[in-house]
């Protein structure tokens, strides 16, 4: 069922956290919260989450790629490789379409793409769908 | 991979590295040529390679991408002029001097419409050699020089456009998610959130709208289009009134403020407006990066013509790698205790913008934990009115 799923969010707008994690309880979700990429480390290996909500840009900096990196790719996080992420920024453009010459693509390259301020009905959709890929959750 | 905007201390780096040894590449058919230019080459410290011909010249080009190429035009082979338009085309980073028995005119300037940086006619002296060699390598080092500037500032500017279109974004999709939330909340969960929330768009949509001002009074001073009057202030009474202006925010904050610039006593010669906005910008920040049971003292001391008035606080200070940059546009301490502090990140910038201006110069002393002391020197208006003064004498 997805009404018992625990969604991370990691996002370094505490407002933007707060108005989600209404949205989300409202819809009986369950949340968790990081403000930082090293926070949200941390919060996937101690509470394993089913499903990852992931700002890009925090900080200033790219940091949601180099959490999108870990997860997928680094050993360390193997047990959780297979974690759905849902990547957000407000730029409309997702990181493949924006740097189609990149090397490294596949690093940045996330699960879903959605632009911010997120479209709700768009991104409950999405959610399901994530829902559905999940090891924990039908998706294995 | 792209990013909004690397540390200040990333970029830099790389220009800090030690020089490698220059490579020159000599192509010429005759023994005696490629020995003796070596021989003169190799003693300035350079590591030359030298090739027979036009064919093997120019894979030595490619492999070893030499900072200058010195090329015989008469060889068996490629031709010299061919080859001079090769190497420009495979590296037309490498500076190539043309030499040769058959000096006309016209050889020399096919040569440099071939690509070709200077012209050596045969016979010539090692000082000849050495000359045109320092001068061409010269010319190497200022074009790659000037295409790594170009090629920064255009990184840059991309970046910044980015970043600054995600700063006014940011609080815009806060709110709009806030709103859009609380319209799909049932009545009961809406009812709950509505005030904390709409508190919090408010205070984003505050902001945004000091994001925006802070940026068109810096795109204003930059644009000169800030119109100034430059009258003679008393410096207490600019500091007193902004202080008076931040007793509220002060008290909130359980911070102190203080000035100990007595009355008519400090004068310098300024833009009213701009000296508001400079003390008003170190004040706010004295108290927002302050501690509670905290200090904020404003003082003045008169040296050597130059008033220099001390903004003080007793706060978290600013760790040492960060102030190099505290001026920058933009940029903000990453800390944990400041991060929640709002703020533009142009503030600072816009100070130091305001203060060279008025031909003065502003510094910062900081310990961290203990706090920070930022220091604005400006002409005194004693000083500057003799200047005047020595100046309509001697007319």
């Amino acid at each position: 069922m997805p009404a018992s799923l625990k969604i991370l969010v990691i996002d370094d707008d505490q407002d933007f956290r707060a108005s989600l994690r209404s949205l989300l309880e409202s819809h009986g979700y369950m949340v968790l919260e990081a403000d930082s990429g090293r926070e949200g480390l941390r919060k996937v290996v101690e509470q394993t989450p089913d499903i990852i909500v992931l700002d890009i840009v925090m900080e200033c900096d790219s940091e949601g790629y180099g959490v999108n990196q870990a997860i997928k790719y680094q050993d360390a996080y193997a047990d959780y490789r297979n974690i759905p992420i849902v990547m957000t920024s407000s730029i409309d453009l997702s990181p493949d379409e924006r740097f189609p010459m990149a090397g490294d693509l596949d690093m940045i390259r996330p699960d879903f793409y959605l632009t911010k301020p997120l479209d709700i009905p768009k991104f409950l959709e999405v959610l399901r769908r994530a829902a559905a890929l999940c090891p924990s959750h039908g998706g294995a | 991979m792209d990013t909004y905007l690397t540390q200040p201390g990333q970029e830099k780096s790389r220009t800090s590295e030690p020089a490698e040894q220059e490579t020159i590449v000599v192509i010429d058919d005759d023994y005696a040529m490629r020995l003796s230019c070596r021989k003169i080459l190799s003693k300035m410290g350079f590591r030359v390679e030298t090739f027979e011909d036009g064919g093997q010249g120019l894979e030595g080009v490619t492999k070893l991408k030499p900072s200058l190429a010195v090329v015989d035009l008469k060889m068996p082979g490629i031709s010299g002029m061919e080859l001079v338009t090769r190497i420009h085309e495979v590296r037309p980073e490498t500076v190539v001097v043309v030499i040769t028995g058959y000096p006309t005119v016209d050889t020399a300037v096919g040569a440099m419409k071939c690509g070709a940086y200077d012209f050596l006619p045969k016979p010539f002296s090692p000082d000849e050699l050495r000359l045109i060699v320092n001068r061409g390598l010269e010319h190497h080092r200022l074009s790659v020089e000037m295409q790594r500037s170009e090629m920064e500032r255009a990184l840059l500017k991309r970046r910044f456009i980015t970043f600054v279109s995600h700063q006014l974004q940011t609080p815009l999709v806060a709110v709009h998610q806030y709103l859009d939330v609380l319209k799909q909340l049932d009545s009961m969960e809406s009812a709950a959130k509505r005030q904390e929330w709409l508190d919090r768009c408010l205070k984003r949509t505050e902001e945004l709208q000091a994001l925006i001002k802070d940026w068109l009074s810096l795109a204003r001073i930059e644009g000169e289009s800030f119109s100034r009057q430059w009258v003679k202030v008393d410096l207490q009474g600019v500091i007193a009134e902004i202080l008076k202006t931040y007793e509220e925010m002060a008290a909130a904050n359980g911070v102190c403020l203080e000035s100990r610039i007595p009355d008519d006593t400090y004068f310098v010669v300024g833009d009213r407006n701009c000296l508001s906005v400079i003390f008003d910008n170190l004040i706010v920040n004295a108290i927002k990066y302050n501690k509670p049971n905290g200090k904020v003292t404003v003082s003045a001391d008169a040296l050597g013509g130059e008033v220099a008035i001390a903004v003080a606080d007793t706060g978290v200070g600013i760790p040492e790698k960060y102030r190099p940059f505290l001026f920058e546009e933009f940029f903000r301490v990453e800390r944990d205790e400041t991060r929640k502090t709002p703020g533009t990140g142009l503030g600072l910038s816009i100070c130091r913008k305001l203060v060279s201006e008025m031909g003065g110069s502003i510094s910062v002393d900081s310990e961290v934990n203990v706090g920070s002391t930022f220091r604005v020197r400006l002409l005194e208006y004693r000083a500057r009115a003799e200047e005047e003064e020595k100046k309509g004498s001697s007319r």
